[in-house]
């Protein structure tokens, strides 16, 4: 193996372990990344301006590309034949992979949100889950740095919601776009904000990045580099250092320890060869994407650890959390027929709906005590091959001259409000190591038990009536009327691909599996630095508190490694 | 990072693109072309074709190409164009479905081995079967009135409540507007604008914003 001995072995190269790679390198340090999927290079293959004219079924999802053709994931998707999971009866998981350098960086919705103090105390506030090992005070100062790293646009409206970055975080957001500012006339209307998301899309150049041009789908990537992949903008920097070495076709299996009780390093295999390796580290960093990383944990047994490493308290696998997701469609009469003009913006959320009611919820007025925002999509998106979902509604069985008048008068008229709420941390619910399932190399699998609980859907209930106040106020019709039982307007846990939880951080070892930096307690060198540790998950979009917590916990390692 | 230099270049190809739209949708037809060889009749394929032709977890995006044989006979295939020129007729300058590759489209999709391909596989071929039943002849050879005629019962009877009927024309349609609106000139007919690369976003113009009341 080359550049052995390596100061520390990274697992995974997604947000986690690509912010991990960048920090340590850029600090001296000699790291190995593992890489269970393949190289990929965005600035040579992103399809870019590529059209929806020329791909197959026109980048409908398929199993084999979930959100279409062009989209950026490589060997992903919700099912892996190679890399099975088990759910426990009457439960259902949904567990979207990547398999390829950036993980699922490379496709994310990049909506980064910073949690506030109330966040990290829920449980303080409610008993509900845990609180996190440290407060907001301790924690921005890596906000601040993971918002200047990543490149995220936003506004400080000084909200109770969202906590103002210090001047020189936050680019300035773009202005919105039709059917943004026709939820904000709402918003008015109903008296609730609507201000301007934080997005990991640079609109000022930084740090050799270009700033967004404008004009291409953020979802397949982008190869200038202005949204935040861990490919463009975090593995070249470590690269430059010349002090990273990245195996791709890498997954790694097992942390092997030593007597001393430290992690001596990582057994891996070459996915593509079969052949098992073993690389060592003096420390070693799980990023592998929060439920890879308790997996591996589960499977590196020994007489010291016959559970698997930092089960000892029980709380290996457990508090697995989401977000919670819902949708609800409108279709505004206002934009119909609108001449042509380009709205393509920024192709992700210019602006979003903070959870607002707080006043009532404090209060204990709501029969749910963990907050949500509100994500828009819609108005006049490229056409595509989901365009015409709902024409049966709108204008059923007409054909001929009459079809084509109502494609154009209906098109780009539809808007999508979407709930992301937070999840309370559950101790049953949890992942385990399947008694049977293995993945295709040998390597045993996890089973998901994982359900809602009445806060969940009471939550569920409240967003679905907001959502459809928010389209009413703002002058549209609910394309379908509300589901009266929310148990069926939420969607499966997993479905938003927030899965956090399973190696909580925490102050008490009894309670927790590692401490406030991710390490595991009783192994010294050996970290999770994902949202794994993740005692409690706001409903704020997981990635940059993911990437703030692995600057800390880098920033921790770091000088312990100069002390010896 | 990439350069000013090659960005210009995308800039410029984009451009290229957007004045070139008839040679893109070209591409489209030829890539189908040859997919063409591959065409079997109904009578060989089945109605499940194998899963394994999908074009896998990790196809090359920038040479985007069909991974599985085609399904239409000839006559199937000049049948779904003589029935998506009644759904999605040529009226002054926006030509007929069947000028923009929609039947080729069709085929594209049906042949597809995906399970919402694979479903609207079954509605479709089993809708034309059914229809050319009640037709008074292949619905190929028919007059244009004819073909007229048959897509208005076809209506009536989703309208009446025949489900397998509705199911059709839903489907059929749903398939006839993608393969239509999704090409550059249907783009341009919706008014999308987009694709274009710029230093600001200047937002909805004003009359739109007047439109819309905000
Ligand atoms: C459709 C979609 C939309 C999203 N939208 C948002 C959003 O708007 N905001 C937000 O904050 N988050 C969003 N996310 C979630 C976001 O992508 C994840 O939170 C983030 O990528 C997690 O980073 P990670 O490093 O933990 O894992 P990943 O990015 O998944 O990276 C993990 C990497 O580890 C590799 N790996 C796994 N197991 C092993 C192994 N055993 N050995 C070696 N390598 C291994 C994987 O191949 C992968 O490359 C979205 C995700 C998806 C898919
Ligand atoms: S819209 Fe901007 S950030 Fe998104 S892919 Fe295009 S250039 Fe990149």
């Amino acid at each position: 193996m080359a550049a052995e001995p390596f100061d520390v072995i990274v697992v995974g190269s997604g947000a986690a372990g690509g912010t991990a790679a960048y920090a340590l390198t850029r600090a001296g340090a000699r790291v190995c990344l593992l890489e269970a999927g393949r190289s990929y290079d965005p600035q040579r293959e992103t399809p870019m301006f590529e059209r929806t004219a020329v791909a197959p079924l026109r980048d409908a999802g398929t199993p084999d590309k979930p959100f279409g053709f062009y989209d950026a994931t490589v060997d992903g998707g919700w099912v892996l034949p190679e890399e099975p999971f088990a759910t426990a009866p009457g439960t259902e998981f949904r567990w979207f992979r990547a398999r390829m350098l950036g993980g699922r960086t490379n496709h994310w919705g990049r909506v980064a949100l910073r949690y506030a103090d109330h966040d990290l105390k829920a449980f303080s506030r409610d008993g509900f889950g845990a609180d996190w090992p440290f407060n907001y005070g301790e924690f921005s100062p890596w906000y601040d740095q993971a918002e200047r790293l990543v490149g995220v646009f936003g506004s400080n409206p000084g909200l109770p919601d969202q906590p103002d970055s210090p001047p020189g975080c936050l680019q300035p957001p773009p202005v919105p776009r039709s059917f943004e500012r026709l939820i904000m006339a709402g918003g008015r209307r109903l008296g609730r904000p609507v201000v301007a998301s934080h997005t990991a899309v640079i609109t000022r150049p930084i740090n050799g990045r270009q700033a967004c041009f404008y004009a291409t789908p953020c979802l397949r990537g982008c190869s200038i580099g202005a949204n935040f992949q861990s490919p463009t903008v975090l593995l070249p920097s470590a690269r430059a250092t010349g002090r990273l070495t990245t195996i791709t076709h890498a997954q790694a299996y097992e942390i092997e320890l030593a007597r001393d009780g430290k992690a001596r390093g990582v057994h891996y295999l070459d996915r593509r060869t079969n052949a098992h390796h073993f690389v060592a580290g003096r420390a070693v960093l799980l990023g592998a994407s929060a439920m890879e990383s308790v997996r591996m944990l589960f499977n590196s047994r020994s007489t010291a650890f016959p559970d698997g490493i930092g089960a000892e308290s029980g709380w290996l696998g457990r508090g697995i959390m989401d977000s919670t997701g819902s949708n609800v469609w409108g279709q505004f009469p206002q934009m119909e027929g609108l001449p042509p003009f380009n709205d393509d913006g920024v192709w992700l959320p210019h602006v979003y709906i903070p959870w607002w009611a707080w006043p009532e919820q404090r209060a204990g007025k709501l029969p749910f005590t963990r907050g949500y925002h509100l994500e828009l999509y819609g108005g006049r998106l490229e056409p595509s091959a989901d365009t015409f979902d709902f024409f049966d509604t709108v204008s059923p069985f007409s054909y001929g001259a009459r079809l084509k008048q109502e494609a154009q008068r209906y098109y780009g008229s539809f808007v999508r409000l979407s709930q992301r709420g937070e999840m309370i941390a559950r101790e049953y619910n949890r992942v385990q190591i399947d008694p049977v399932l293995r993945d295709a190399w040998g390597i045993p699998s996890l089973r998901f038990d994982v359900r809602w609980s009445e806060q969940e859907l009471h939550q569920t209930a409240h967003a679905q009536q907001s959502m459809a106040e928010f389209i009413e106020a703002a002058g549209g019709k609910l394309v379908a009327p509300l589901p009266k039982d929310p148990a069926h307007a939420i969607l499966p846990p997993g479905r938003i691909i927030h899965e956090v939880g399973g190696a909580r951080s925490g102050a008490d070892p009894r309670k927790s599996v590692t401490n406030s930096f991710g390490r595991i307690w009783g192994v010294p060198n050996l970290y999770v630095i994902d949202g794994a540790v993740f005692p409690s998950s706001a409903h704020k979009n997981p990635t940059l508190t993911i990437v703030a917590f692995t600057l800390r916990a880098c920033d921790h390692i770091q000088r312990e490694m100069r002390h010896g | 990072m990439v350069d000013r230099r090659k960005t210009l270049s995308w800039l410029l190809r984009a451009l290229a693109l957007g004045a070139s739209p008839v040679a893109h949708i070209d591409f489209a037809l030829a890539g189908g072309a040859q997919q063409g060889r591959a065409q079997s009749d109904r009578r060989e394929a089945p109605a499940n074709a194998p899963a394994d032709q999908g074009y896998g977890r990790d196809p090359n995006l920038l040479h985007p190409h069909i991974t599985w044989p085609l399904t239409l006979s000839p006559e199937q295939k000049a049948a779904v164009a003589r029935l998506a020129d009644v759904f999605l007729p040529q009226i002054g300058p926006s030509p007929a479905a069947s000028a923009v590759g929609v039947p080729e489209f069709v085929d594209e999709w049906i042949s597809a081995p995906y399970p919402q391909q694979q479903a609207d596989r079954s509605v479709i071929l089993d809708g034309l079967v059914a229809l050319e039943r009640q037709a008074p002849g292949p619905i190929n050879r028919l007059a244009p009135a004819q073909v007229e005629a048959l897509v208005a019962k076809l209506q009536s009877s989703a309208v009446a409540g025949d489900r397998t009927a509705a199911r059709f024309f839903s489907r059929f349609r749903n398939v006839c507007l993608v393969g239509y609106y999704t090409t550059l000139t249907g783009v341009a007919e919706l008014g999308y604008v987009g694709y274009q690369p710029s230093a600001t976003f200047a937002g909805p113009p004003p009359e739109v914003l007047a439109r819309l009341g905000v």
